[in-house]
């Protein structure tokens, strides 16, 4: 449900509510002015019957049967009223009503005290007894049995009961009044004209911010890429996408999304930079550190060289070993470091090549092989010997990721253990696994697995091969995310890890140069 | 006794690279850097260049185009700071046979040094036109002559860089014969050393791509796997 859907049905229903209200309003001021109109036409008519004729209970008792016809006839023109006479109880004594009422039939009397009483009332409504179950406009005046003397207690009262106007049948007939009628048209109209008014002002008011989320949805889709792509133009167009800033509350928005969108991009060209800095300080570094690391290994290799056959040197030349050793571990880090730096780099481009991916296993087996038996590892490349599993990669970058998971496992599976490489078509992907039936890696290892310079607290393996400090699978990351593939791992039951290199098929063979 | 000229503006390592090379019974000629360097080699011809790719004034990328352009062609061993696929691409495309990143083992630059000195020498006797008998070797329609290093199938000429004419003339040499990426690494480039046997895998899927009708299916240079690649056995 959009907002402008919402604001409009809100003052749609604001609207209709209103309208209800007033016409219920209408429509009881209109029921209330009637019962006093009715109320002060009968109260008038009560005072004069009673002003003519004051004596109306000596006639009664004289001449009942007279009187009745006298009665009938006082209200022989008012067709919805109908006259009684009561008594000081309110017993019916006379009625001009056609219905036969029960002998010794009462009427309420409070109401009739209210409307004889001395306090002038607005309206008052009593009993009918003709239709006991609805109330009506009544009026009453108190009638004096002894005209001379004059009592402080009445004696009986005149009581008039106003009918209502019968409407016809349905709940709405009140519409169809004249008096109604117009009114609610007018009522409709205003409610349409609102709605029709509120929708224009919603739809003023969300066009803009339809244009600011139509802009911010194209930096979010283009930015970034058009970041990615190494353009730091600013994405003037897409600001200009946005409404003129305007001093209303839309134009503070679309000025608090232009400033945002400039952080933005200050922050973003300031981590470039940043970044850029990173990548090559440690290019650099990498490279500085070469020079005096090749001076040293060649230094020691050729006092190595020297000793060879010396047996007076049998402890310089361990000293030397252990120094050798060492250099080429850190020769190794520097060299991890200025690797992933360039394998950072944006324009880094793979050179990719097309190969049976079972080939590269077999000959990654092989090249392993001997180093593991020394360890008393096997390793096993499980591919079926005819499959044909071909992968686009760039075949130094792959191989070296694999020889490092291959490296990692040699670390940790202990002797008697076994490496087993093997890759699989998966959907539009192969996957590369290299599985070790070693220690496994603690859970809470797994998610840093492949972060840079991160070391299980638990490893105890020595700082050797590449980086030897979590560089390794570092660089496996990055070279996977070069081929568009993803790195996974899990335990293995009952022991073991699993590494899986997701890389995409390839689509198209590409052409053969 | 061979002739190495060595250019390299660090002066341990030029000290330490000529006393290891000494000590393998070459002649060493130092330099600073690259415009001594580019002196030195066109005042007396040398058999070998080691070039350092970062020298101030004229660096080794410099230097090698300058002497390819002047159509000499003795070997360069580049080394290299950076293992930056750039400087390897441009560094071969402008002519550097080889190159070693540091920091390297001498024992790895000494065998680069003697394989590219070998090739050389076949080189350079292909050149020299002796009227020996000039040795061909056939396995089906592949025919190589090896004097002339030159490649046909199917009676048209392949083109073939140094190091493919050499990789597969070491196949064709022992038809049948299989052999793992170290051994070929070993036999051809000459090189000892773990980490580089995507190379041979490079230059075989590109010897396929070059002579294969089907690269993925090859005929002539086979993969068997589990152990390694060999050529097939010549059809009688």
């Amino acid at each position: 449900m959009s907002i402008r859907f919402k604001i409009a049905l809100t003052i749609f229903l604001t609207g209709l509510l209103t309208a209800v209200g007033v016409v219920s309003t209408v429509l009881m001021a209109f029921e209330r002015f009637e019962h006093e109109a009715t109320y002060y036409r009968a109260s008038a008519f009560l005072e004069r019957v009673v002003a003519k004729h004051p004596d109306m209970f000596d006639m009664q008792e004289r001449f009942p049967d007279e009187f009745a016809d006298f009665f009938r006839s006082l209200v022989l023109f008012e067709p919805d009223s109908q006259l009684y006479l009561l008594d000081s109880a309110g017993t019916v004594i006379v009625s001009t009503g056609e219905a036969k009422l029960p002998k010794g039939f009462q009427v309420a009397l409070k109401p009739v005290m209210e409307s004889s009483g001395p306090e002038p009332m607005p309206y008052v409504l009593g009993d009918d007894p003709e239709r006991m179950d609805a109330s009506a406009v009544i009026a009453a005046r108190a009638v004096q049995r002894n005209v001379i003397l004059k009592n402080p207690e009445s004696d009986g009262y005149l009581y008039l009961v106003c009918h209502k106007r019968v409407l016809p049948q349905g709940g709405f007939a009140v519409f169809q009044s004249s008096f109604a009628k117009p009114t609610l048209w007018l009522l409709c109209i205003v409610v349409a004209v609102s709605t029709l008014c509120a929708a224009w002002v919603t739809a003023a008011v969300t066009r803009p911010l339809a244009r600011l989320t139509e802009a911010m949805g194209n930096v979010s889709r283009q930015g970034l890429q058009e970041f990615a792509a190494g353009q730091s133009a600013p994405q003037s167009e897409l600001l200009d996408a946005m409404p003129r800033a305007g001093t209303d509350e839309i134009g503070q928005l679309s000025k608090g999304l232009r400033a945002m969108l400039d952080t933005l991009r200050t922050q973003w060209a300031a981590l470039r930079r940043l970044d850029h800095f990173r990548r090559e300080g440690v290019s650099n570094l990498s490279h500085d550190l070469r020079s005096p690391l090749t001076a040293t290994v060649a230094c020691l290799e050729t006092l190595e060289n020297r000793w060879a056959g010396d047996d007076a040197r049998t402890e310089d030349r361990r000293l030397v070993e252990v120094a050798l050793r060492n250099t080429h571990n850190a020769a190794r880090l520097v060299q991890s470091l200025g690797d992933l730096a360039q394998l950072d780099e944006p324009q880094f481009a793979l050179r990719t090549e097309l190969m049976d991916v079972n080939e590269l296993l077999d000959d990654l087996v092989l090249r392993f092989t001997e180093r593991a038996e020394r360890l008393g590892v096997r390793m096993q490349a499980s591919a079926a010997a005819d499959a044909m599993l071909l992968v686009a990669v760039d075949v130094e970058l792959l191989e070296r990721a694999v020889a490092n998971l291959v490296d990692n496992a040699l670390k940790f599976c202990p002797s008697g253990g076994c490496i087993r490489l093997g890759a699989v078509a998966h959907g539009a992907q192969v996957w590369v696994q290299v599985q070790d039936d070693g220690p496994g890696i603690p859970s809470e290892d797994l998610p840093h697995l492949f972060d840079r310079f991160y070391q299980s607290r638990h490893s105890v393996a020595p700082a050797t091969g590449e980086g030897g400090k979590g560089l390794g699978l570092a660089i496996v990351k990055r070279i996977v995310e070069l081929h568009g593939g993803e790195v996974m791992v899990h335990k293995v039951v009952p022991t073991g890890t699993c590494v899986t290199l997701a890389l995409p098929s390839p689509s198209v063979a590409p052409a053969q140069t | 006794m061979k002739r190495i000229l060595v250019a390299e503006d660090q002066a341990d390592i030029r000290a330490l690279l000529t006393l290891n090379l000494q000590g393998a019974g070459y002649a060493v000629t130092e330099v600073a850097d690259g415009v001594a360097a580019l002196a030195q080699e066109t005042s007396q011809a040398h058999d070998l260049l080691i070039l350092d790719l970062m020298m101030p004034g004229m660096d080794g990328l410099e230097v090698c185009k300058s002497l390819r352009a002047k159509g000499n062609s003795t070997p360069i061993l580049m080394l290299t700071a950076k293992s930056t696929e750039l400087d390897r691409v441009l560094g071969l495309e402008l002519g550097a046979d080889d190159y070693l990143t540091k920091p390297f083992s001498l024992a790895e630059l000494l065998a680069r040094v003697k394989a590219l000195l070998r090739r050389a020498e076949l080189l350079r006797n292909a050149q020299q036109a002796h009227p020996a008998p000039a040795q061909t070797l056939r396995n089906g329609s592949l025919e190589i002559w090896m004097a002339k290093r030159q490649v046909q199938l199917r009676q048209a000429n392949l083109d073939l860089t140094a190091l493919e004419f050499d990789l597969l003339l070491y196949f064709a040499q022992h038809p049948g014969h299989v052999f793992s990426r170290a051994q070929l690494l070993n036999a051809v480039w000459g090189y000892t050393h773990d980490g580089y046997e995507h190379t041979v895998t490079t230059h075989i899927n590109r010897l396929r791509a070059k002579m294969e009708a089907d690269p993925l299916r090859p005929e002539f240079i086979l993969t068997v796997r589990g152990a390694g690649y060999k050529m097939r056995e010549a059809p009688r």
